[in-house]
């Protein structure tokens, strides 16, 4: 009995586990609730006029040292001042930051240091249910008396951004991470180039293109996988797919599960273009021209897949990472060999430049908070706040000044010195650590300062990925800022109808790939439909169109 | 050793008249080294049972155990009215009799064949080859038997190729009829040896004049086994087998948990464990986990009583 027990209540607080992690960045549509219905914005901008009074902490007038706890499994923070770029930070910022470790186990870590209130200073976590509890439960710090003595935030987010990220009570919580105001993002088609060129470079710009052309790979090449899907559980080619069957039809809406139609969100079991692009995923995986391990395989098999060499086309919501050190790792034995990235397929008959495969959001990946636990939470955002600026950018982006970057250009970027081309082993050692310390990124200055300093490269020497997002993917990737923050809380009752909702349309997304011929995955579909609104689809789209319109609403009035 | 216990057999039954604290204090240097077993338990089983209460309340976080509001027993009658109650449980009894049938057994076997074997060096190989992978984690174990299983490059089909049994890969992951073998099969590899070291041990207590006796009279070596070996060691299998029974509803967790991946599968997969884990533990639902968590243990403990019963009959009982 007691161990029965113990098993019991042990495993509910142990397997909190995974979740957390791995949220990679399809974030746009991720996210929840976060900062969204109520009260009209900007009534907390100039609200308590007690610390208004001047004062600014300046960074390094005195020693600032916080705690600071990243809420994912797979985070684990460096310590910090043990590399070039934090170890100048210590050093002429007098900052010291002291790690707080998830061990692994993100939720229990979270969850554990709430119950024993400890919680550490800053926390690192995605928007949604979660900051908005802590919200709720008076833990956190507002930034709105900040936000104008310390402008970057302000300068770079701007006040529309900002607006989306207030919570119900019309105050600002969070501080952004990756936030931008341009496209971004790596969704697409990656083809191998050898074989296309092989089979004399045919036309791929139809999903009837994409069928005949992978048709006659598998003939010509057994061993090859025609269409690899990545890990097709979590929609990567699945969504990518969805986006070719209709003009203006984001991936984002699969992930909320509900289309947009004359303002209301409708069910994405009965969208045709769901039902037309699941039929014909459903058609690649029957006639073996998708991967037969798309369900089950780990993210290691299909790397190995796309490194050999063994695929013909795959597409993912980032597919530029492989695509990237595969072309070097093919190059490497064939110079002829490697990836090339082709236009979004579109169903014959759209209109190609209506096709968006990916989706970027203006509010970026996730935030980080700073708790009531912090002792001075001024000096703490006046730290965050640097640190989205351009100096800490360039600090944790490319080192110490003098090193691979030398301060801002005449436009205020970074200016490269020449050891960032010549010793970019080093360099990018650099990066691959300092790489877990970017918890407030600002997209906008990095990517126009490495799109400045790349398109001064020669043609060979220019990296692959950023080749191809400047020529395809950026081009293609749709504004999803509209709906984030759409779910409902997981306590609620509209939150417990989405998890049955998005637990039921995992497994219906995978029978409907695994289906025996068109007509089956329709039937699927069907029966998801009527047990989605036996579920309370409905209530749910209800209450996420309220959001969205809340959404909407900030983002035009600002 | 053995001694030792008979010694401490005896000792009971004069106790009556000396009263128990004598009899305690005369062993205290035995009852000091229970001591921390006796803490251990009480701190680390005990304890944390008042947890279970929250089954009964919605559990907040914020506001801790004594402030969460009381809610009766809806979170069970949200449990059993829910449409996944019966799959859910067909599938953990299934699973849990196939493992049962097929993974009790095993180890049994494998001592008994082991206790054949006259060589001790090849006796020792593969004493040791069949129980390491029992300290491999499950992350491991799933990992390799879905790298091998797969349809591309995966070893498994690319050998049945090779052999020209089949002309196409097979594709065994992701089809629900195959799951249940590659289940309990990786769960009998996994398990087999550390499981049969106890039976060795058993069987290496069995009195060696017993066989020699067998043998003048001239009993074969399988009707040693099965007149001799099986029976000397019958209470030790009974008492893991009481265990297993209380253990049914442990149909497993990890297993399923990385080897079913393909969300298809869920119709065949999903056990008590993995529910509580999907439903209650990744939407923070603590007091929806704690109930179905509470269910199961009261279940296991009936199960353990009745297979306790059934075992008294033949004087080898748990208690």
């Amino acid at each position: 009995m007691k161990k029965l027990l113990l098993t019991s209540v042990v495993a509910v607080m142990v397997s909190a586990t995974a979740l957390a992690g791995c949220s990679s960045n399809k974030n746009a549509n991720s996210g929840s609730d976060g900062g969204a219905s109520g009260t009209p914005v900007n009534t907390a901008s100039a609200s308590d006029n007690k610390a208004a009074a001047g004062n600014i902490f300046e960074l390094g007038s005195k020693p600032l040292e916080f705690t600071f706890y990243g809420n994912y499994d797979w985070y684990t923070m460096p310590n910090w001042g043990d590399d070039l770029a934090t170890q100048w930070i210590k050093e002429n910022k007098k900052v010291n930051v002291i790690p707080v470790q998830s061990g692994g186990d993100a939720k229990t870590k979270f969850n554990t240091m709430i119950v024993s209130s400890d919680l550490p200073d800053v926390i690192w976590m995605d928007r949604g249910p979660d900051v908005e509890k802590l919200r709720a439960a008076d833990l956190l710090v507002p930034f709105d008396d900040y936000l104008d003595k310390y402008p970057n935030l302000k300068t770079w987010l701007g006040d529309a951004g900002i607006n989306m990220l207030r919570s119900e009570d019309g105050k600002l919580y969070q501080f952004p991470n990756w936030y931008t105001n341009q496209p971004n993002g790596n969704s697409g088609y990656v083809v191998n180039k050898k074989i296309y060129e092989e089979l004399g470079s045919p036309s791929l710009e139809t999903t009837d293109d994409l069928y005949n052309y992978l048709k006659r790979v598998k003939e010509k090449y057994p061993k090859v996988v025609p269409f690899e899907s990545g890990l097709a559980k979590d929609g990567a080619a699945l969504d990518v797919l969805y986006s070719a069957f209709g003009e203006d039809h984001l991936a984002t809406f699969v992930a909320i599960r509900g289309v947009p139609q004359d303002g209301k969100l409708t069910s994405i079991f009965t969208d045709p273009v769901f039902r037309e692009s699941t039929q014909y995923a459903s058609r690649l995986y029957r006639e073996k021209l998708m991967t037969q391990d798309a369900l089950t395989q780990t993210r290691d098999q299909y790397k190995e897949k796309v490194l050999n060499g063994q695929v013909a086309v795959f597409a993912d919501s980032s597919p530029t990472e492989f695509g990237d050190i595969g072309t070097v790792t093919l190059k490497a034995k064939d110079p002829s060999a490697g990836y090339i990235m082709v236009w979004p397929i579109h169903k014959p008959g759209l209109d190609k430049n209506k096709i968006w495969p990916g989706t970027y959001g203006q509010l970026g990946w996730n935030v980080s908070v700073i708790t009531k636990s912090a002792k001075d939470p001024e000096a703490v955002f006046a730290f965050l706040d640097w640190f989205t600026g351009p100096e800490g950018q360039r600090t944790i982006f490319w080192g110490p000044p003098g090193l691979y970057q030398d301060g801002a250009n005449e436009d205020g970027f970074a200016k490269f010195t020449e050891k960032y081309v010549t010793d970019h082993e080093n360099r990018d050692k650099l990066m691959s650590i300092t790489n877990n310390f970017q918890w407030n990124g600002n997209t906008v200055y990095i990517d126009k300062s490495k799109a400045a300093f790349e398109a001064s490269l020669p043609e060979e020497s220019k990296n692959w990925a950023t080749k191809w997002q400047a020529e395809i993917t950026w081009k293609t990737q749709a504004n999803a800022t509209e709906y984030v923050n759409l779910l409902p809380a997981p306590d609620s009752e509209e939150g417990i109808i989405w998890t049955q909702l998005d637990d039921m349309f995992k497994q219906v997304r995978a029978k409907a790939l695994m289906a025996k011929s068109d007509a089956e995955v329709l039937s699927i579909l069907d029966k998801a439909e009527s047990d989605a609104q036996a579920m309370g689809y409905e209530k749910l789209q209800t209450f996420m169109t309220t959001k969205w319109q809340e959404n909407v609403k900030k983002m035009k009035g600002n | 050793m053995s001694k030792i216990i008979a010694n401490n057999n005896i000792v009971p039954k004069q106790r009556t008249r000396t009263g128990a604290i004598t009899y305690f204090f005369r062993q205290w240097e035995l009852q000091l080294m229970v001591i921390p077993a006796i803490f251990f338990i009480f701190i680390f089983s005990y304890v944390p049972m008042y947890g279970t209460l929250m089954a009964f309340q919605n559990y907040n976080i914020f506001k801790g155990f004594w402030q969460s509001p009381w809610t009766g027993f809806d979170h069970f009658q949200l449990f059993f009215h829910s449409r996944d109650f019966w799959p859910v449980m067909r599938n953990t009894l299934v699973i849990s009799i196939l493992k049962l049938a097929i993974g009790f057994p095993a180890p049994i076997l494998l001592a008994l064949m082991l206790n054949e074997v006259r060589k001790m060096m090849f006796k020792r190989v593969v004493q040791t080859i069949t129980y390491l992978p029992h300290f491999m984690s499950w992350v491991i174990v799933a990992g390799f038997t879905i790298s091998i299983l797969s349809t591309d490059n995966g070893s498994f089909n690319i050998l049945l190729h090779k052999l020209n049994i089949i002309d196409e890969p097979v594709n065994w992951l992701s089809t629900s009829e195959y799951f249940w073998t590659i289940l309990v099969s990786a769960n009998v590899w996994k398990d087999i040896g550390f499981s049969s070291i106890i039976y060795l041990a058993a069987i290496a207590g069995v009195n060696q004049d017993m066989y020699e006796a067998a043998a003048i009279d001239g009993a074969s070596r399988l009707k040693q086994m099965f007149l001799i070996t099986l029976p000397s060691i019958l209470p030790v299998i009974i008492i893991f087998m009481i265990l297993a029974i209380g253990n049914l509803l442990n149909a497993g967790f990890e297993d399923i948990l990385l080897l079913a991946t393909n969300p298809a599968l869920r119709d065949v997969s999903d056990v008590l464990d993995t529910y509580v884990y999907r439903m209650g533990i990744q939407t923070s639902r603590f007091s929806y986990a704690t109930a179905v968590g509470l269910f199961k243990a009261v279940i296991s403990v009936t199960l353990l009583t009745i297979a306790n019963l059934l075992a008294r009959r033949s004087g080898n009982s748990l208690w």
